[in-house]
């Protein structure tokens, strides 16, 4: 076993975890975070791209539209090259409640979110498809963020601050001396040996596994998971955000993202963090309340679904008031809690107010290391990063267009997403790739229309004289594609699964078993 | 001469076409695109083990295998030898043996009949063989179909990375590019002279399927020729040569035989019939709008879910896109597909059921139409991936349609 110390330790590389772990560094602090799987591999990468204007909360929280309202604008200064700035509607559907719209206009004003009312005539001018008997329509400022680039700034930032992110280190057990939490011990990949992480203060930002995670230490935060499924419209059929203007509800908004567009989100009760799987009923949900914001969308093509977890705290009837913290997010300091120091779980919260959170964490965690030292976040921008990874269409297309005279245009691996063979070689240099999903995450390769069926083939030729790349690499991303295009197999996206099967299972005649090492 | 008409122009309308033509019949062959060949391997699985009486008798009752019986799957392989051969196109093989081939994965397909230049690379010797990796060529991994192959025991002595002088590089290339390219004798000289001094050493070359589209058994001939080693090819991604190389032969044959082609031609419904129990023809949705086809027997060949023969509907039901025939499939949409795309599918197995005629029957096993077969991908009662059966179900099946059609 070896070991290591660092002054602060953070559990979970999602936007929390990476949040806290930045604003540290730019205290001054020694930091090392851990993750169990890849950036942006759990929650925070199975979001439905929204940077919240505010206007979901105003009526049922106002203190987190407040808060959403507040960190939208910061987020749009520090983490520009993350956000589209498409604009939002809240849209009031024939048949919902008329007198919400005017609560609704109220909260907006109270919790300091802009919203301006628009005519149905001008917002169905914006958007074309959008429906034409909608019955009030409103503005606000809601933008499309995108959670892998903003995860992979952080981990740039955190990195070029003195901080260090480990990919794929399971947290097998936290270490207890004398009643303090001293740090934790982790399984990095591939069977080497453990490692024990001491460290002065320990913080708990494992998102749904928050509970299991604090079990390791002997204590029980009670907490419900709810699952929440969103499905990728193949086309991007709205540009602008489109909320529906009525109390929160299952499939009350369409995201456009990329080249696609995002219908979300159910809420389904869970036990276990890592159970994804989607009913069909919760397809048929999502794309029936499409129907009433964008008639004839369920005729179109859906292209994929998946599913996050969503972690929310759920206090006893003996919690104390420790415990009325702000709705949106709880920190929970376990020296207060539990009378157990050295360790503070955060739980909860959204993506778009995650830099406050870590802001209010690591307050705690200064005082508690009596580390006197302000939060800097809001003034220090997060870099794009240095090497650019042209993520955005737009820029994707610019660098296959110009290219200079007499040099070779760039080869295209993955012709949906316009990826090409530098891109991917690249990525497959690094470290942190140890699957072709992680190239996915980072690049978009199999993302498009196609879910792969072309560039998987291509992509893992390419891996191949990558360690560890025979170990069916390939096999098991056609799987992990499959997998999230299962709910929607019936039209179009039933003909492009069978097209991909029959390439790999016919053509290729790839087996089901990957193939032994 | 009996007028027929044969909806889609995949390998099995294709197929019935061309034999229907050259049974004398007056044959219009009604399509709206193209058929499935572009992503096919060009070879003809009929079924993963030697044919036999009693392999055949495992297979369900109304396997199209069991509505046609041993003598037919024979005859209606050798009809297609045949006719291809004549556009010089040679399969080898035999429903009673299986030829085990490499692919562009590093796996082994096992299938019946094949063509010259991919029998040519058969695994059953032990004969050791070099791959090719083309520069610029996205679509043939051969380092990683090479590290396979030959970790499951298979004599690959190397890869040889191959240039491409004088490639036009304005865009990225597919595999038709190039077989194109090779169809010209002059490239392919300039080609080959720069391919040759990578060679030393190389006895048997294995190639991404790429020498020539329209000349392709003269342009490998030629290149052994001049390389003085044994060349074969190996499928690559789609575009696939040898797939379009065989809708080639098969267009050719059934222009020999007289057919009639309409392209474009999106098949809605059937024309009225004259009498109960029968068809007159078909509708098909154009520009102009509805236009009927009058004929006295239809052979649909529209394919299955993947070509569009089939729809599968959001609410769980799944249509036949031109008569609206029954189809045998299970309702829970949930339930249509497996957990892994390499494993069984449920809904491989939907589609229209004929009975011995090949006529489509309703669900009391009766035809719905005394004229009106099927044949080819639109089928159910088989697995064509499990089986390894695709490509003989099209044929044989086609080859009874036809039969039954002008009987």
């Amino acid at each position: 076993m070896t070991s290591l110390s660092t002054q602060l330790l953070v559990l979970g590389g999602g936007a929390t975890g990476l949040g806290i772990a930045w604003d540290a560094c730019l205290r001054g602090l020694k930091v090392v975070l851990v993750e169990q799987g890849d950036i942006g591999q759990g929650t925070s990468g199975r979001y439905h791209g929204l940077l919240h204007s505010g206007g979901r909360y105003v009526v049922s929280d106002p203190a987190s539209a407040r808060d959403c309202a507040a960190e939208n604008l910061v987020l749009r200064r520090l983490a520009r090259h993350t956000i589209e700035d498409t604009g939002g509607f809240f849209a009031a559907a024939p048949g919902d409640p008329p007198d919400f719209a005017e609560r609704w206009r109220e909260g907006c004003l109270h919790a300091g979110v802009p919203a301006t009312e628009i005519s149905v005539a001008e917002a169905c001018r914006r958007e074309p498809l959008l429906n034409t008997q909608l019955q009030r329509v409103f503005a606000v400022q809601d933008a499309s963020l995108d959670s892998f680039d903003l995860l992979h700034a952080l981990v740039e930032a955190i990195r070029s601050a003195g901080g260090e992110v480990r990919l794929r280190h399971r947290v097998t057990g936290i270490v207890r001396e004398s009643d303090r939490i001293r740090g934790a011990t982790l399984q990095p990949p591939d069977g080497t040996q453990p490692v024990t992480i001491h460290a002065e203060m320990v913080v708990n930002a494992t998102g749904p596994w928050a509970r299991q995670t604090a079990a390791l230490a002997g204590v029980d935060i009670p907490m419900a998971l709810g699952k929440g499924t969103m499905v990728a419209m193949a086309t991007r059929v709205v540009n602008t955000i489109v909320n529906r203007l009525k109390p929160p509800a299952d499939g009350d908004i369409i995201v456009p993202v990329g080249t696609v567009a995002v219908l979300g989100t159910t809420d389904v009760p869970v036990e276990d963090p890592t159970d994804l799987r989607i009913q069909p009923w919760e397809i048929d949900l999502l794309l029936a309340e499409a129907e009433r914001l964008i008639p004839g969308i369920a005729d179109r093509r859906p292209l994929r679904a998946w599913a996050g977890v969503r972690p929310l705290f759920r206090p006893t009837q003996t919690a104390g008031e420790t415990r009325q913290m702000p709705r949106a997010h709880l920190i929970l300091d376990h020296a207060a809690s539990d009378g157990l120091p050295g360790m503070i779980s955060v739980i909860g919260g959204k993506l778009t107010t995650f830099r406050l959170m870590a802001e209010q964490t690591v307050d705690q965690v200064c005082r508690a290391l009596h580390v006197e030292s302000a939060c800097r976040t809001k003034d220090v921008p997060l870099d794009p990063p240095r090497r650019a990874r042209y993520y955005a269409l737009p820029d994707r297309l610019r660098h296959l267009e110009h290219v200079r005279p007499r040099s070779l245009p760039p080869e295209v691996i993955c012709e949906c997403e316009s990826v090409t063979r530098e891109q991917i070689v690249r990525a497959l240099a690094s470290a942190d790739t140890a699957e072709l999903d992680d190239i996915r995450r980072d690049l978009r390769v199999g993302m498009g229309p196609c879910q792969a069926g072309f560039c998987a083939y291509r992509t893992a030729a390419l891996a191949e004289s990558r360690a560890g790349a025979d170990l069916g690499w390939l096999e098991s991303f056609l799987e992990e594609r499959w997998r999230g295009t299962r709910p929607l197999a019936w039209g179009t996206q039933l003909r492009q699964m069978e097209l991909t099967r029959r390439l790999y299972v016919e053509l290729m005649a790839m087996r089901h078993e990957p193939e032994a090492s | 001469m009996t007028p027929v008409l044969v909806v889609g122009a995949g390998l099995t309308g294709l197929f019935a076409a061309a034999l229907a033509g050259r049974r004398g019949a007056r044959v219009t062959l009604l399509t709206e695109g193209r058929g499935g060949l572009e992503i096919s391997h060009g070879c003809i699985d009929v079924l993963a083990s030697p044919l036999s009486s009693v392999e055949l008798a495992r297979l369900p009752a109304t396997h199209p295998y069991q509505l046609a019986g041993v003598e037919r799957i024979h005859h209606a392989l050798d009809l297609f030898r045949e006719i291809v051969a004549e556009q010089h196109l040679e399969y080898r093989g035999s429903a009673d043996s299986t030829l085990s081939l490499p692919t562009a994965a590093g796996h082994t397909r096992s299938t019946m009949l094949a063509p010259l230049a991919q029998s040519a690379g058969a695994l059953g010797s032990q004969e050791p063989f070099h791959l090719a990796a083309l520069d610029h060529f996205r679509d043939f991994a051969a380092d990683y179909a090479a590290a396979r192959l030959r970790r499951s025991g298979m004599p690959v002595d190397g890869v040889v990375r191959l240039p491409m002088p004088n490639l036009p590089l304005n865009r990225d290339l597919y595999s038709t590019d190039l077989a194109r390219l090779f169809d010209q004798p002059a490239w392919r000289s300039e080609t080959l002279r720069a391919w040759r001094p990578r060679l030393a050493g190389v006895r048997r070359l294995g190639l991404p399927a790429v020498l020539g589209l329209a000349h392709s058994e003269s342009a490998r001939l030629k290149a052994e020729e001049h390389l003085g080693i044994r060349l074969f090819e190996i499928p690559t991604l789609p575009p696939s040569v040898p797939g379009l190389r065989l809708e080639r032969a098969l267009r050719h044959a059934a222009f020999a035989a007289g057919v009639r082609l309409i392209e474009g031609a999106h098949a809605v419904g059937l024309v009225e019939a004259t009498y109960p129990g029968s068809v007159s023809g078909v509708v098909s949705q154009t520009a102009g709008g509805p236009r009927p086809y009058r004929a006295d027997a239809v052979i649909l060949a529209t394919g299955g879910l993947l070509h569009g023969g089939l729809l599968a509907r959001a609410r769980g039901t799944v249509q036949e896109s031109v008569f609206d025939l029954p189809v045998a499939h299970t309702s829970e949409r949930d339930d249509w597909t497996a957990d892994s795309p390499f494993a069984t599918q449920p809904y491989a197995s939907f589609g229209v059921r004929v009975g011995g005629g090949f006529r489509p029957v309703d669900m009391q096993a009766r035809p719905l139409f005394d004229n009106l077969f099927a044949a080819g991908g639109l089928l159910a009662g088989c697995d064509r991936s499990r089986e390894g059966s695709r490509q003989g179900i099209d044929l044989v099946s086609a080859a009874c349609a036809v039969e039954e059609a002008l009987r």
